[in-house]
């Protein structure tokens, strides 16, 4: 299992077109995905999970990848976070 | 005021209240299901689910204006996707025993309940999309197939997601002003009516359209595919105007109705319409034209995996021929290229598909396909007002093996009335060779848009190369004229129906050839019966004749010009 904190970086925060970014790599894995914001923990291959998140610009997120492809999900998700989603 | 653009398919201007009529209230009848029910609950989950995604991915494939639109449906697949929301949903039904809708409806309306209770607004408006989806999943489970309208007044501009031909329908016979929606096409069904009707339509992303909320003023200009929402006072005046001359000059056009197309120098001029699906007979039939000069028959087999069977192909016919009898009913045999057809038909993959096994040469090699076609027709020609037409005719052979494969047909089936034959002339050949065409034709129908591309060797739909298009070059008039010549010593009549009948310049020009008859879009028959009427055909054929012997199309189109001064 890894754990890492995350940053929303870009201006829009987490609405509808970064939640499908971030679920759609994140499915490709077979490891487990859970988001933590607060005291929320919510699956990452959910879409209606991460947009219930609300996560604004700003606000702090806690990845925990768990499985036998775990260090891969991590990697490409904290990537996705670094590059704001191609947005600004 | 605030101005949006978005695609235009439909002219004219629409003035009204916006309406929204997607958020239809559903009302679930059966909410809860029997134990011995749950499997069957399951798998018509299933079964809707993958038609659902499955329209989606269609809408994101053919019907998609923006990189935004796409992304909208690409979230909606992802909310059906969910494995959270599969877990819920088949939980719901198997624990709690609710039926499919009501599984769905408590699923989405819990989730929007969270999204509408946010602080940030922005979120709160994501709701929208759960409930976009959870409209289209009851929409399919329940089977519901159109809005009606009823509940909306006609002075408005309704506002909808995708709209089906049938609702375009109703919507004019409503008087609804015009139409906004998210997912189309210039060429889907829906626009092609919505033209024929004169019915004002834009297709707008939705993200546009959530600027715009329920009863504000707009106005739709159609031709130029803007939305001006909330328009200040100096806009509405500009276009109330613009609108009124529209209007006027309809009105104009609504008096010739049900006055004969008939020259100045007194010859009737047989004046058709042009259709490519069922649901244009409304306007066909409020304009009072003269039958069908052409029914494109591609509709039918384009965008399935199955190729229309011969009862399905039937019914289309027998309720275009009985709508528009006693007038005729022109149906022309599939002309599509393999390309379009290559999922179904196993067609191998051409260079050239305009020079390739197109039209009757497509049926030629796909017989059992053609002979479908065939005895559906013959079968539909109750009241014998059905003539059939064969397009990409080169030579008169193709002719003679067509007529004989209608008359095999015509003997598998039980006693069937006669039924007149028809050639496009579309090819130089043809036109070449109208004479031996003529002989064993009852008609011939010139199909100007191959005619002038296979003439100048120009592919209309390049750009490159667009300006070599000349609809009104010398050589093309020859061709027509030495048609008619040689068709009228056979006593064959020739009509037109390609995109020139529709022009109203080249009107004069036709007739002065000598076309008996002109098939053109539902849309424009008034106003070219309206030129037709101005026309004196002893002045247009002298005009026509010099036309044919000079040398470049500009010459031509100065020619015109000037005679029309």
């Amino acid at each position: 299992m890894i754990k890492t904190k995350v940053k929303i970086k870009n201006k829009l925060g987490m609405h509808a077109r970064p939640a499908t970014m971030l679920v759609k790599a994140a499915s490709k894995y077979r490891s487990d995905l859970k988001i933590v914001k607060d005291d929320m923990e919510i699956n990452g291959k959910s879409i209606m999970g991460v947009m219930t998140l609300a996560a604004e610009q700003g606000s702090e997120l806690e990845l925990v990848a768990d499985g036998v492809d775990e260090e891969y999900l991590i990697k490409e998700i904290t990537e996705l976070f670094e590059k704001k989603f191609d947005e600004e | 005021m605030k101005v949006l653009k978005g695609l235009p398919v439909s002219d004219g201007i629409a003035i009204g209240k916006a309406k929204y009529v997607n958020k239809t209230k559903f009302k679930i009848k059966k909410k809860s299901i029997k134990e011995e029910e749950v499997d069957s609950e399951l798998e018509r989950f299933e079964t809707n689910l993958q038609n659902v995604l499955a329209e989606l991915d269609e809408l994101i494939e053919n019907f998609s204006l923006s990189k935004d639109n796409q992304d909208i449906l690409n979230t909606h697949k992802m909310i059906l996707k969910d494995p959270d929301f599969i877990e819920k949903i088949k939980k719901m039904i198997s624990q709690e025993l609710m039926s499919l809708e009501q599984a769905i409806k408590k699923h989405f309306t819990d989730i929007m309940a969270i999204f509408n209770n946010m602080e940030n607004n922005f979120y709160a408006e994501r709701s929208s999309d759960y409930e976009d989806v959870a409209y289209r999943f009851l929409k399919h489970a329940m089977n519901i197939k159109s809005s009606d309208f009823s509940n909306i007044d006609k002075n408005s501009v309704i506002f909808i997601d995708r709209i089906s031909p049938s609702e375009v329908t109703k919507a004019y016979e409503r008087e609804i002003q015009g139409i906004v929606v998210d997912q189309g096409s210039k060429n889907s069904h829906s626009s092609i009516i919505a033209r024929s009707m004169n019915l004002p339509m834009v297709v707008t992303s939705e993200e546009h359209k959530k600027k715009i909320s329920q009863n504000t003023m707009v106005i739709v200009d159609g031709s130029e595919g803007k939305i001006y929402v909330d328009p200040d006072e100096e806009t509405l005046h500009k276009f109330t105007e613009k609108k009124k001359i529209i209007e006027k000059r309809s009105q104009e056009l609504e008096k010739l109705k049900y006055k004969d197309s008939v020259t100045k120098d007194g010859k009737k001029i047989g004046l058709m319409s042009n259709i490519e699906i069922p649901e244009e007979i409304v306007q066909v039939k409020h304009n009072n034209s003269a039958g069908i000069g052409l029914f494109r028959t591609e509709f039918l087999f384009i965008d399935r995996e199955n190729l229309p069977t011969e009862e399905e192909q039937y019914k289309i016919y027998s309720e275009i021929a009985e709508k528009v009898a006693p007038h005729p009913l022109i149906i022309r045999t599939i002309d599509i290229g393999g390309d379009k057809l290559s999922s179904i038909l196993n067609i191998e993959h051409e260079l050239n598909p305009n020079l390739g096994c197109r039209g009757i040469r497509l049926s030629f090699e796909n017989i059992p396909v053609f002979k479908t076609q065939l005895r559906a027709i013959l079968r539909a020609n109750k009241k014998g007002n059905i003539k059939i037409m064969f397009p990409m005719i080169s030579c008169v052979y193709e002719v003679m093996k067509a007529k004989k494969i209608i008359s095999e047909c015509k003997q598998e089936l039980d006693k069937v009335n006669e039924v007149e034959i028809g050639a496009m002339i579309e090819i130089p050949s043809a036109a070449v060779n109208a004479k031996s065409i003529a002989k064993e034709c009852d008609f011939l129908s010139i199909g100007t848009n191959d005619l002038i591309q296979y003439t100048l060797a120009v592919d209309r739909d390049n750009q490159t190369v667009a300006e070599y298009y000349r609809p009104a070059h010398p050589s093309v008039l020859q061709l027509i004229k030495m048609t008619v010549e040689k068709a009228h010593k056979q006593n064959t009549k020739v009509a037109v129906c390609g995109e020139m009948a529709s022009q109203e310049q080249f009107i004069g020009i036709l007739l002065g050839l000598g076309i008996d008859e002109l098939s053109v879009s539902p849309a424009k028959v008034l106003r070219i019966k309206e030129k037709i009427r101005n026309t004196d055909i002893k002045k247009q054929k002298e005009i026509a004749n010099k036309m044919c012997k000079m040398s470049t199309e500009k010459e031509v189109m100065d020619f015109l010009q000037r005679s029309e001064r």
